[in-house]
């Protein structure tokens, strides 16, 4: 076997991690500015696929099929996001005579479309949340679109048919303001799935976001294992991952369980998925969606689970049999979080911020894990997604595993541009975080009531007598940077001189 | 050497001398620091305080566009930082541009123009949103920083542009 990962970033790094574990050569692919990337320089082979844009390079069915050919590569990995749950790139592969890591076409075809995916779960006696059955296309005319949205009931939730990654979603307080929605959700899914149709759900009062990752094999079995819980989310994209979920006692979890592995036996599902549910304040749950794909947060899982969820996805595309303890993968050992640092400016409303990484030192020691996708000296591309690295912290208990994610975010030195670091600083340190009182609504929440509080100040607001610090460590700088100037402007012996000076200083 | 440092907005007088190898006195606003430096990367240094019983601080220093302006990393958290800012601000135009009620709002990171939601001429109210930047896959609006009427809107949808770019005049 030799595997062509078709992807980039931190999840193209995982995968190539997994590989080299089974003994497996990697195939990289990479864009005009992926070109120093650290998924190609940690593969054993790379391969170039076209121009930054990812329409032209990561989401090009034929040149990642080039690629596969020319490198002899008789496997793909997609990954999530790009070409993931794109159901012809999976028959594609099919057809070209390589293995898709992931499940049949027609299984991706149908989860794809949440619609489709909506009745699947309500035939294998799953609820799911209350919506539209079909999709609102853009031919369906404004007065009828509205018609729709009041037989489903204030507030809902505007969605992507071809959804995910929480792109192309608006939520609807009222019908003077679904028109702009339904045309801003259209715009994103449009330019993020190639699909502009839209759907509706009726929004839960403060909802918790549950999910089961399972593993399907082309024998039938089917092993769900213990929830994530996702509810840390700002404008409905995932940002703080955690396994357990504090609101699912054991009881609930096998409900869970046994709901996820429905849904997925009923479409002879094979590879890694998971199935995402709502749980509201009387504890009902929900079908939201299922994603046919391996998720950005599985190293949570993984963490409580001591299960290499990539391993078993390329285990399963080679026919082999589950053979993982289904009871031992519902009971978690000890508790995991994961930050998912985004380059972003928390400052400035999570503005994105691409650029040149100067330093990077992540974290490391006890119980922590690193999934990295970027390196010193690399430039973050305006291009993709803005997540650069996952920092996972595992404790036997979630209050230390709490106090471990905030030890390591503090070793987290990213240089160069903004990320999400300082804010994950501020929201360990929450006192509903802390006590597990939250839903997916608290966090959009919590930073609302914080920029419309008096003296509002910034996630990088420095503790007291620290400013002193940062204006002396500036002024040494400034001052050795000075004497370097001078060294280079001297020749001969004066060089030598500021040489001498230099190593004195390092001593 | 004397600097003037501005960290969040202050601005501070700051000398340095060096006392022995990898030693400096800095003087803070008249107060002394005794600290040990040793640059530990390109952008980094460890910084031992004499005075506070030897406690230890590690330090990252990158540039962070033009001339004089620095970012500065402890502790997980970042901090802007400029030295000596007025002398190297001195000639450029000033901020005196805003005084007379036009406001620019420019490309806070580099993207493409998906939409503009004001034309010349518009009346706009504070944080009204005026045009829609799309980067790291996700669309972005730009609002007006104050009310007032759109002088010039200076790109149109699909253009690609730099950090900085000059989007919309608004007086």
């Amino acid at each position: 076997m030799k595997i062509l990962v078709a992807n980039r970033g931190e999840i193209a790094v995982r995968i190539v991690r997994a590989c080299r574990e089974l003994g497996i050569p990697a195939v990289a692919v990479y864009s005009d500015c992926d070109r120093g990337a650290r998924h190609v320089r940690d593969a054993d082979q790379a391969v170039h696929i076209g121009p930054s844009e990812a329409a032209r390079s990561y989401l090009c069915i034929d040149s990642i099929l080039d690629a596969a050919r020319r490198s002899g590569a008789d496997a793909v990995h997609p990954g999530y996001g790009f070409l993931a749950e794109n159901a012809q790139f999976a028959a594609a592969c099919r057809d070209a005579g390589l293995t898709f890591i992931g499940p049949a076409s027609e299984t991706i075809a149908m989860m794809g479309s949440k619609t489709a995916a909506r009745a699947a779960a309500a035939r294998a006696g799953v609820p799911a949340v209350p919506g539209t059955l079909d999709p609102v296309g853009p031919a369906v005319a404004p007065a009828e679109v509205a018609c729709i949205a009041r037989e489903i009931g204030y507030p809902l939730m505007v969605k992507a048919v071809a959804g995910g990654g929480g792109r192309g979603m608006r939520p609807v307080d009222d019908e003077a303001s679904l028109k702009d929605a339904v045309r801003a959700a259209r715009s994103e899914a449009g330019s993020a799935f190639g699909d502009s149709a839209v759907y509706f759900e009726r929004r839960l009062r403060r909802p918790r976001h549950i999910e089961i990752q399972l593993l399907g094999d082309n024998h039938g079995t089917v092993v769900p294992f213990v929830e994530r819980e996702c509810s840390i989310q700002r404008r409905h994209q995932k940002v703080v991952e955690e396994s357990p979920s504090l609101a699912v006692s054991p009881e609930l979890r096998g409900r869970l369980a046994a709901a996820a592995a429905a849904v997925a036996r009923s479409v002879r599902y094979s590879g890694a998925g998971t199935i995402e549910f709502l749980l509201d304040e009387s504890g009902a749950f929900f079908f939201l969606e299922m994603n046919t794909r391996l998720q950005v947060e599985h190293p949570v899982t993984e963490m409580v689970t001591g299960i290499d969820l990539v391993q078993w996805q390329i285990r399963i595309a080679r026919n082999e049999r589950l053979d993982i303890d289904a009871a031992a993968a519902l009971v978690p050992a000890g508790h995991a979080l994961e930050c998912r640092i985004y380059a972003e400016d928390p400052d400035h409303g999570f503005l994105p911020s691409p650029g040149l990484i100067r330093g990077l030192r992540p974290a490391s020691g006890p119980g922590i894990r690193d999934d990295g996708g970027v390196a010193a000296g690399y430039v973050v591309p305006m291009f993709y997604d803005s997540l650069i690295a996952k920092l996972v912290a595992w404790a036997p208990s979630r209050g230390a595993a709490i106090q471990r994610m905030s030890r390591a975010l503090h070793e987290y030195h990213v240089l160069g541009i903004r990320t999400t670091i300082p804010f994950f600083l501020w929201l360990m340190a929450q006192p509903e975080y802390i006590a597990g009182q939250y839903d997916t609504t608290y966090l959009d929440r919590l930073l609302a009531e914080r920029v419309a509080a008096p003296g509002a100040t910034s996630f990088n607001q420095l503790p007291d007598g620290d400013d002193d610090l940062v204006a002396v460590a500036a002024a040494i700088d400034a001052y050795l940077q000075a004497g370097r100037r001078v060294d280079e402007g001297a020749t001969g012996a004066a060089r030598w001189t500021g040489v001498a000076r230099r190593e004195a200083l390092r001593g | 050497m004397t600097f003037e440092v501005e960290v969040n907005g202050r601005l501070r007088r700051v000398t340095v001398e060096r006392s022995a190898p990898g030693r400096f006195r800095v003087t803070l606003d008249g107060t002394v620091h005794e600290v040990d430096a040793a640059r530990t990367g390109d952008h980094a240094l460890s910084l031992i305080l004499q005075g506070e019983g030897g406690r230890s601080r590690d330090v990252q220093i990158a540039p962070s566009g033009p001339p004089g302006e620095i970012l500065v990393g402890i502790d997980g958290r970042v901090a802007a930082v400029s030295i000596d800012a007025r002398r190297s601000r001195r000639g450029a135009p000033d901020a005196a541009a805003a005084l007379d009620g036009e406001q620019k709002i420019v490309a806070p990171m580099p993207g493409r123009i998906v939409r503009i939601l004001a034309a010349a001429g518009d009346a706009v109210a504070a944080r009204q949103p005026l045009v829609v930047v799309e980067a790291m896959k996700m669309e972005n609006e730009l609002r007006a920083p104050r009310a007032g009427r759109v002088k010039l809107v200076a790109v149109t949808p699909g253009m690609s542009v730099e950090s900085g770019r000059l989007l919309v005049v608004i007086e």
